[in-house]
């Protein structure tokens, strides 16, 4: 099976978030980047492991600059086979999209995993975005993926229950908790990533149809409140009116 | 009713929650990448042959991953290893059951094999990467990581001594996890003085060797973690001379492979030690040959084990120091965590009771405890980070460069094992204050990592031995070079730290305390030519102790001024942050530790000899 993974630069999971320009840029002066945790341990996992079991090629890829090969290095390091990089910034859903669509048109893939978000903007988006370039199926939040031949069954979870779907290959597929369990790179991927091949190709032309005008970050916690042991009656307004729990 | 059950609930609730509050943090990777990148350069390594496949991004993601196995492996298991310990039923060792998991995860990841060649499985992995990475696994739980890295340690005393059928036979199953390596030296009778062996061994025509004898205290000497235990075993071959010249170092597996089936080699265990700490971390009595079956297998020559045995024992050294720093680094994580958590009290200058309480970490004496840890744990972390690069250089340079960095590392290793072992229990003593009553009790790991720490002063040579090895030995060896050295080494920082306005007065102090160190040194020296070796050694420990001050404000210095100088551009708050705290911990170090050095230097330049002088009889 020859399988595209596309991976993505997040902020680690502890980092401080600001923003520039008017609070209309995100401010990345001092942070600490990994690959998005939803890629590496559900989708990158999963291609590896069909790899494993019938053979074929993990191919990652990656829109944006060369500060991303850091992260793209630890996807060779956990097994992939070797590595695309569309040079240029992740300016939106959209244009990723249209980048990664743009390779894989070339490379006719039987099957794309991607995670079903990325812990930063959380958009979602760009999986069904790539499917719809690329005219196949796509099949959002599969949380176990089986392959048959050129049938994929796939499991996901939806409300109060999990729901199953079949597809042929080519497709696209986002995937969530349940779909692999995480690879921690031991010290031979670590040192065989820097020799398997890292392709930098450019970024195609792609007209933009929305433009961010501004982040907020979410209202600061409140204060914990220290009520008197005795007041019952405050506490169960608290509880009430406040914390609404009751 | 109602309002009773929900007080009580809310009561209990936060009472609950605040109890069971476990540290969430056990090291600081970001620290290590600055030692690693920033003060030694490892990368630079790359410059050797052996070493040329290391960059900066494959030394950070070998640590990223070494966090993740710690996170995920490791962590989760270093109190529950205490609460359910080890314990001896029906003649077999059972352990914790996260135990096969971590060790067979260290082994798969490459940290066991990770500096044998490529051809060995290996991943020729830097001396000084390795121990950051196993200095992560030990801060995350140093009770499951130690039982891997001492079939690291096995491993390579077979490679560099042993034949080629003993390295086939039982060096890959040790660095898949499988088998577990031990290093059985001390005998009932035999601890300290290896000297008094008398574990036996008696050549067959087979070529193997008949072995007879108890072994105790043996740390990961049986377990069901793994499926064989192989001793790199100390006896004596009958008719050998007495003393240590006459100990030979053998292979001897708990069970042997006869017809590629593995069978009982006569070695059984006679129970485990119940120990104040460490608790899952097995100490075994070992007995070989109660039915006159044991088999040995010579490891190199007759007679030259012990010297075979200290390469091994050097290496256990520097990794004694490493998991005595380890765990006073996580304890200072746990410290800091309820410091910056516990509100309790008020400032002295705003004690309105209607004020809220402040966050403890406010308190003056808070922060000086902290300070403190992480003074001692930064700044051991960083000699132990030096010795390691000084043991690559030594292993892969040649000519003069080789000969210096083996001196250097020969002398500080003394430093690198006891600084760390004897300050870190100091400095878990202080995390623990921190908590207060809280420390003290089993909800929080500080009690733990109090009990678990207090050993490496004794393990691979307690303090008292390694400050005669200082003194007696190591500062005058090759006619006092290393020392020279050494002090060439430090002079180099100083004139560096000189044209920095912040760091000149730190500057001028360390160089006037190493001026007064060397003045003691000459002192000591004649003492120990005017033939009183008694007088010379009677308080070598205290020698160590101001050695290993000086040592460790060297290395506050050269992280100092690595820190100063990144100071000078705009930087991110979280990074001004972080080169703030350490030319603030470098005072701290400067202003509160060194001091101690000069009642140090009072005392042993005293011509009192009072502790020769005290009889037994006086102590009553």
């Amino acid at each position: 099976m020859k399988l595209l993974v596309c991976v993505s630069k997040t902020p680690e999971t502890t980092a401080k978030i600001s923003f520039s320009d008017n609070n209309s840029t995100f401010n990345e002066a001092g942070v600490q980047f990994i690959m998005n945790p939803y890629d590496e341990w559900y989708a990158l996992v999963r291609a590896l492991e069909l790899k494993e079991a019938a053979g074929g090629t993990v191919t990652i890829i990656n829109v944006g600059p060369a500060a991303n090969d850091t992260v793209i290095r630890k996807g060779l390091a956990i097994g992939a086979d070797d590595a695309i990089r569309v040079d240029s910034e992740p300016k939106s859903a959209l244009f990723v999209a249209k980048q990664i669509a743009e390779v894989a048109k070339a490379e006719n893939y039987d099957a794309i995993f991607l995670g079903k978000e990325t812990i930063d903007y959380n958009g979602s988006e760009v999986g069904a975005m790539l499917a719809e370039l690329l005219d196949v199926p796509y099949i959002s939040f599969g949380s176990h993926l089986e392959m048959n031949g050129n049938v994929a069954t796939i499991a996901r979870d939806i409300e109060g229950g999990v729901e199953v779907a079949e597809v042929e290959t080519p497709f696209v597929v986002s995937s969530s908790k349940g779909m692999a369990e995480q690879r921690i790179p031991n010290m031979r991927g670590i040192m065989m990533a820097k020799r398997k091949p890292l392709k930098v190709v450019p970024a195609v032309e792609c007209e933009d149809f929305a433009t961010v005008v501004s982040y907020s970050m979410p209202a600061a916690k409140s204060e914990v409140k220290m009520l008197d042991p005795e007041n019952m009656d405050e506490l169960v307004r608290l509880l009430h009116e406040e914390a609404k729990v009751l | 009713m109602v309002f009773e059950f929900l007080k009580a609930f809310f009561i209990f609730g936060l009472s609950k929650k605040q109890t069971i509050k476990m540290a969430e943090k056990y090291v600081s990777i970001k620290n290590i990448k600055f030692l690693l990148n920033e003060v030694f350069d490892v990368a630079s390594l790359n410059r050797f042959e052996y070493y040329q496949d290391y960059d900066k991004e494959g030394i950070n993601m070998s640590l990223d991953a070494a966090k993740q196995i710690g996170d995920t492996y490791l962590f989760p298991i270093y109190t529950d290893m205490d609460k359910n310990k080890a314990y001896y039923e029906d003649g077999a060792v059972k352990v914790h059951k996260g135990l096969k998991t971590a060790i067979k995860t260290l082994a798969e990841a490459g940290w066991i094999s990770a500096h044998d060649t490529y051809e060995n499985g290996g991943q020729q992995m830097p001396f000084v990467v390795m121990n950051a990475g196993l200095f992560v696994f030990y801060a995350a739980n140093a009770n499951a990581a130690a039982y891997a890295f001492l079939s690291q340690g096995a491993s390579n005393l077979i490679q560099a001594f042993g034949t080629a059928e003993l390295k086939s036979t039982y060096v890959p199953p040790m660095y898949a996890g499988d088998w577990q390596g031990t290093m059985a030296l001390t005998e009932p009778q035999a601890g300290s003085s290896l000297t008094d062996i008398t574990s036996s061994a008696e050549e067959t025509e087979e070529g193997y060797y008949k072995i007879k004898g108890q072994k105790i205290y043996i740390s990961g000497g049986d377990h069901e973690a793994t499926e064989n235990v192989v001793h790199l075993y100390l006896a004596r071959i009958k008719g050998a001379a007495v003393g240590t010249k006459g100990i030979s170092l053998f292979v001897v597996p708990k069970l042997r492979n006869e017809n590629g089936r593995l069978v009982s080699n006569d070695v059984s265990t006679a129970g485990i030690f119940g120990k104040m700490g460490q608790k899952g971390y097995v100490a075994a009595h070992i007995m070989a040959g109660e039915n006159d079956d044991c088999r040995g297998y010579l490891v190199g020559e007759p007679h030259r084990g012990l010297s075979y045995m200290f390469q091994m024992m050097n290496e256990a050294r520097i990794a004694t120091g490493m998991i005595a720093n380890a765990q006073a680094t996580a304890a200072y994580y746990a410290a800091l965590q309820y410091a910056t958590e516990r509100p309790q009290g008020r400032h002295l200058s705003k004690k309105d009771p209607n004020l809220p309480q402040v966050l403890i970490i406010e308190h003056a004496d808070v922060k000086r405890m902290l300070l403190f840890q992480k003074a001692i744990t930064e700044g051991s972390l960083s000699l132990l980070l030096q010795c390691s690069y000084y043991a690559d250089i030594a292993s892969v340079s040649t000519g003069e460069e080789k000969e210096n960095a083996h001196l250097l590392l020969e002398l500080l290793t003394p430093i690198a094992k006891s600084y760390p072992s004897e300050m870190g229990i100091h400095s878990v003593s202080a995390g623990l204050q921190c908590l207060g009553g809280a420390g003290y009790c089993d909800d929080f790991p500080l009690e733990q990592y109090y009990r678990d720490i207090r050993v490496n002063a004794i393990y691979e040579g307690t303090t008292g031995i390694h400050g005669m090895d200082l003194l007696g030995r190591k500062v005058m060896m090759h006619s006092g070079k290393a020392v020279k050295l050494f002090m060439a080494e430090i002079q180099k920082e100083i004139v560096a730290a000189q044209s920095s306005e912040f760091l000149k007065p730190f500057a001028d102090k360390l160089a006037e305390r190493l001026k007064a160190i060397h003045e003691l040194t000459m002192q000591l020296i004649q003492v120990a030519m005017n033939n009183k070796p008694e007088v010379f050694l009677a308080d070598a420990t205290l020698y160590l102790e101001y050695f290993g001050t000086i040592t460790i404000a060297w290395q506050w210095l050269k992280q100092g001024i690595v820190a100063d100088k990144a100071l000078q551009a705009e930087l991110p708050e979280d990074d001004y942050n972080f080169y703030q705290s350490k030319l603030h911990t470098l005072r701290y170090f400067f202003e509160y530790e060194v001091p101690k050095t000069k009642a140090l230097h009072e005392r042993l330049a005293s011509s009192d000899n009072l502790t020769i002088e005290m009889k037994a009889e006086y102590f009553m």
